[in-house]
């Protein structure tokens, strides 16, 4: 046994013991008896205060280079705990020069009682203000102005609901993402891109330790650390095509509303995509909102004006929007029927103006006579799709049109993203527990009654045309790069899925949507002399709380596709008088066909490059 | 099978003493939370912790039924169950304050690290006594360090700093009490020391961070040296009586972060002053003083090393974390024994009390 060795050793850890625990009394003695008055001083209304220093966000770019979204300087006004609590004069008084109620300054101080840091009252505040506070800091122990970078939306409107905005981190935000280094008080992305790539773009944000005095000013600095600003987005988008479709809608839907019959056309959206690879290159939303408004903390009064506006100003349209695809969902209906082998392309069949089964005819009741394949898509004839329908069923109907993405999220990396609807029995029995109806099938076989596509949805279903069947993500971000321009993430195409569709049918397909812009084509008028071969196919869907919708897909050059649009104008009427006209200034920017001489020479060149 | 010798024989110091201290927690952690909690879950911490201690108290009791030398026939048992739960907390677990520890099993979040410290004790236990006296060459200490490196990797892989620090000073008890060649241990410690730049090499940017921030608190004005400069000033500005219970402006104004927690003790010196940190301290050195007396009369080698494992966990535990609110050791992130509000530490720490007691009930060999 040597228990009794391991006796004397167990003697030494009593020696070890005794003396870690002399070590550490002897510390808590010259802490709190020799140093204690030192440290009663620093913690009499504890003299250390720590003032964050905000992380500017990441700079949004677009493709070439232009400069979307940065930051600007702004004053902020904050207090901090002086002894026990702020003053209800402190309160009085920053709530009479700010112009402000002193409960709004109250409910502030409440919510972040318990913090150690400054709070926040308002940001981006006014020069004047600035000065008033100067004037009266004597009677404003704790209050102090501190510059911080505010978010800056460069074209104000530009591609609002695509960049989203920032304000400050919401309670429940904040017990959400704790764990992700969150903090009260924080700016965070409320929607759009700054909402996704929120932890990419915020940075960390730096900070001062100063001492102050009893009145709150600063004594000395003890220690800094240096904000890191957050990483950039380099966009997909092309600022040039971005303006012009902005532009375009916005003067669309001005002359709809004042020159038409179509005075309640006042929202529209619009996608620009490279069917080759799925990017995104413009994505347009009406009504609009201002970034710029949140990023200093929006009034009551210009948020009531946003609120209660009906046609919803925060909701990207183009991806939350579902809309009845009306004829431009020909594409869908015909493409079955070819590969389906329903009808061959050389079949005729006779529009009287009306079906024989369903008296159901073309909008105008207009009766095209013995007409095949090409010439029912090119003129869009309702009664010929009819009887693709009624040859189809709704079963194949609903095969293609998933197979197309309709019905499904696109997968782009944007919140409130809708799914749409695609005509099916189970659909029907589900939410009216009622049989299917050869009517129906009629309806969906050109886009009405159940069927629901987002404007994202159209353009990618007409991008598939384009490009032979294949389907990409859609997405937004090209790469994220580090403050000092290092790439740190680049984002490549993603195919994610297909659809099986013979050459044959392609060609009869593409064909027939070129025939849409030549003459005899719905899209004629406007794309007859156009210098880019362009196909596509216009859309006019009946609304039920209004005038009718009107929609167009496009994409060009037709020989080697490289842009796909989709466009709808809500209430706009006839999609060949609506959404045509938008598409084409859309193509015009994206061809620089007709563009004026101002058009700065690198984005040209980069573009032509495209 | 509790009989009334075995009764008599109970270590009554060791249990008031934890008493004692278990007491005192529930009235710190009040005093820490009551201040900042709203005020219908004023006393949510006190209650739970409180619930907690009981419920250990009586599961303590429970254990005393047992001899302890039951444990060594779980010990290899253990040992491999430890490694599945480090490993599921890597694949499983939830983050906080930025390191992987915890498993959420209905209302309560488990912090395997914890377990594992009284499991590596028991299983290093079981190890050493079946190699008592023949620790002589490196060739027969190798395989210990062996045994207690892969947990220890894989607790630091969590990140936890902390815990893994323990499972060293855990292994560096018991392998002197178990008879380690003190050349052999003077050479470990000598590599050890030699390696300390490879070793950083594999720390956290984070981690990094506190080591640092302990060299020079102004490296990270906003982060950890913010809660060194905070505690310090709590715990000195207490001076010789302390500002009193619930009168401390630094814990109770919330300078002072995670005050219920890992920096309670900043509490206690805040508002009791030197002389109330004093007497925690000498309440603390009665219990690990009585764990080494007891490390020296176990009726055998298996529970010499238990006691002296258990009693290297604690006085690490304490050292680190009181070094720490006063400055003078890095923040790890180790709670103190009994008086942070933590739910599997305090049952770890309970568990390894009654080991120890159990050990000390059961010192006389039997002799009918």
């Amino acid at each position: 046994m040597q228990v009794k060795r391991s006796k004397s050793r167990i003697d030494i850890l009593a020696i070890l013991l005794v003396f870690i625990f002399c070590a550490l009394i002897s510390r808590l003695g010259y802490l709190q008896v020799v140093q204690g008055k030192y440290y009663e001083r620093l913690a009499d209304g504890n003299r250390i205060r720590l003032v964050p220093i905000m992380a500017p966000r990441g700079v949004f770019y677009d493709r070439n280079g232009v400069t979307l979204v940065s930051n600007r300087p702004g004053f902020t006004l904050s207090v901090s705990f002086i002894n026990k609590a702020i003053s209800d004069d402190v309160i009085a008084k920053m709530a009479e020069i700010l112009e402000i109620s002193p409960k709004q300054i109250k409910d502030k101080i409440a919510n972040k009682s318990g913090s150690y840091e400054p709070i926040t009252i308002k940001s981006d505040i006014g020069p004047e203000f600035v000065t008033k506070i100067e004037e009266h800091k004597h009677e404003l122990p704790g209050v102090a102005i501190d510059i911080q970078p505010i978010r800056n939306y460069v074209d104000n409107e530009l591609a609002a609901h695509i960049f989203g905005y920032v304000s400050e981190i919401s309670d429940w935000e904040l017990a959400k993402l704790k764990d992700k280094g969150y903090k009260a008080g924080q700016i965070v992305g409320k929607s759009g891109l700054e909402r996704v790539y929120d932890l990419d773009l915020r940075g960390v944000d730096g900070g001062n330790q100063i001492e102050v005095d009893v009145t709150g000013r600063v004594v000395q600095i003890l220690g800094k650390r240096d904000p890191v600003p957050g990483n950039n987005l380099i966009l997909t988008l092309d600022y040039r095509i971005q303006r012009a479709a902005e532009k375009a809608i916005d003067e669309q839907l001005q002359y709809l509303q004042t020159d038409t019959r179509y005075r309640n056309a006042k929202a529209a959206a619009a996608v620009v995509m490279n069917p080759q690879t799925g990017e995104i290159l413009a994505m347009v939303s009406r009504p609009v909102f201002n970034p710029n408004l949140f990023a200093a903390g929006i009034s009551y009064k210009e948020w009531e004006k946003i609120s209660s506006n009906p046609f919803h100003p925060m909701d990207n349209k183009a991806i939350s929007g579902e809309y009845p695809p009306g004829s431009t969902f020909k594409i869908v209906t015909g493409t079955a029927a070819l590969e389906l082998k329903k009808v061959t392309p050389e079949e005729k069949i006779l529009d009287t103006g009306k079906h024989w089964l369903i008296p159901k005819g073309n909008a105008e009741g207009e009766a095209l006579g013995w007409i095949n394949f090409k010439e029912a898509l090119s003129k869009s004839d309702n009664v010929y799709f009819y009887e693709m329908g009624n040859r189809l069923g709704i079963d194949n109907l609903e095969k293609y049109a998933r197979m197309f993405g309709l019905g499904a999220k696109t997968g782009i990396k944007l919140l409130g993203e809708s799914e749409g609807l695609v005509a099916n029995k189970k659909y029907k029995e589900k939410v009216f527990g009622e049989d299917w109806y050869l009517a129906e099938t009629f309806d969906a076989a050109i886009g009405q009654g159940f069927q629901l596509a987002t404007p994202l949805q159209l353009a990618m279903m007409i991008s598939q045309i384009a490009n032979g069947g294949q389907r990409y993500q859609p997405y937004l971000v090209d790469k994220i790069t580090s403050p000092a321009g290092q790439v740190i993430k680049t984002f490549e195409p993603e195919k994610t899925g297909s659809i099986n569709i013979s050459a044959g049918t392609l060609q009869l397909i593409r064909q027939s949507l070129r025939e849409v812009a030549l003459e005899g084509g719905t899209g004629a008028f406007a794309f007859h002399d156009f210098p880019i071969p362009i196909a596509g196919k216009t859309g006019t869907a009946e609304n039920s709380h209004g005038s009718d919708h009107g929609l167009f897909v496009a994409y060009a050059p037709f020989d080697s596709p490289r842009i796909a649009v989709a466009v709808i104008v809500e209430q706009g009427g006839f999609g060949a008088g609506s959404a045509v006209p938008i598409a084409k200034k859309i193509l015009e920017a994206a061809f620089n066909v007709n563009q004026p001489l101002t058009v700065n020479a690198k984005v040209l060149t980069a573009h032509t490059a495209l | 099978m509790l009989n009334r010798r075995l009764l008599k024989n109970l270590d009554f110091v060791a249990i008031f003493v934890t008493l004692l201290l278990l007491a005192i927690s529930l009235v710190f952690i009040g005093s820490a939370t009551h201040i900042n909690t709203p005020s219908e879950d004023r006393y949510w911490y006190v209650q739970r912790q409180g619930l907690f201690t009981l419920f250990n108290i009586i599961l303590v009791y429970f254990t005393l039924n047992f001899d302890y030398k039951i444990l060594s026939r779980f010990a290899n048992a253990l040992y491999v169950i430890n490694l599945v739960m480090l490993l599921a907390v890597m694949f499983v677990g939830h983050s906080a304050l930025g390191a992987q520890r915890w498993i959420q099993i209905g209302p309560v979040s488990l912090q395997p690290s914890e377990f594992s410290k009284i499991i590596m004790i028991i299983a290093l236990a079981n190890m050493l006594d079946h190699r008592w006296g023949q620790l002589r060459t490196l060739r027969e200490v190798l395989p210990v360090f062996v045994y207690v490196g892969i947990p220890f990797l894989l607790v630091l892989k969590q990140p936890d700093l902390g815990t893994s620090l323990v499972f060293m000073a855990i292994l560096f008890g018991m392998i002197y009490v178990a008879g380690i060649n003190t050349k052999i241990l003077m050479g470990i410690f000598a590599a050890g020391i030699a390696f300390m730049p490879i070793f950083w090499h594999f720390l956290k940017d984070y981690q990094k961070m506190r080591l640092l921030v302990f060299l020079d608190p102004n490296v990270d004005p906003l982060g950890s040296g913010y809660h060194i400069i905070q505690s310090k000033i709590a715990i000195g500005s207490g001076m010789v009586l302390g500002k009193g219970l619930f009168g401390g402006t630094q814990s109770q104004l919330n300078f002072l972060p995670e005050n219920h927690t890992d920096f309670i003790f900043a509490v206690i010196g805040e508002e009791m002053g030197f002389v109330g940190a004093f007497l925690i301290l000498f309440l603390y050195f009665i219990l690990l003083y009585r764990g080494l007396k007891i490390a020296g009369v176990a009726r055998d080698n298996f529970g010499t090393l238990l006691a002296a494992g258990i009693i290297s966990m604690l006085t690490f535990h304490i050292l680190v974390n009181v070094g720490m609110t006063a400055g003078i050791m890095p923040v790890t992130g180790i709670p103190l024994p009994f008086m942070s509000y933590g739910v599997s530490a305090l049952t770890t720490n309970m568990l390894s009390i009654g080991i120890m007691l159990n050990i000390y009930m059961r010192r006389q060999k039997i002799l009918f």
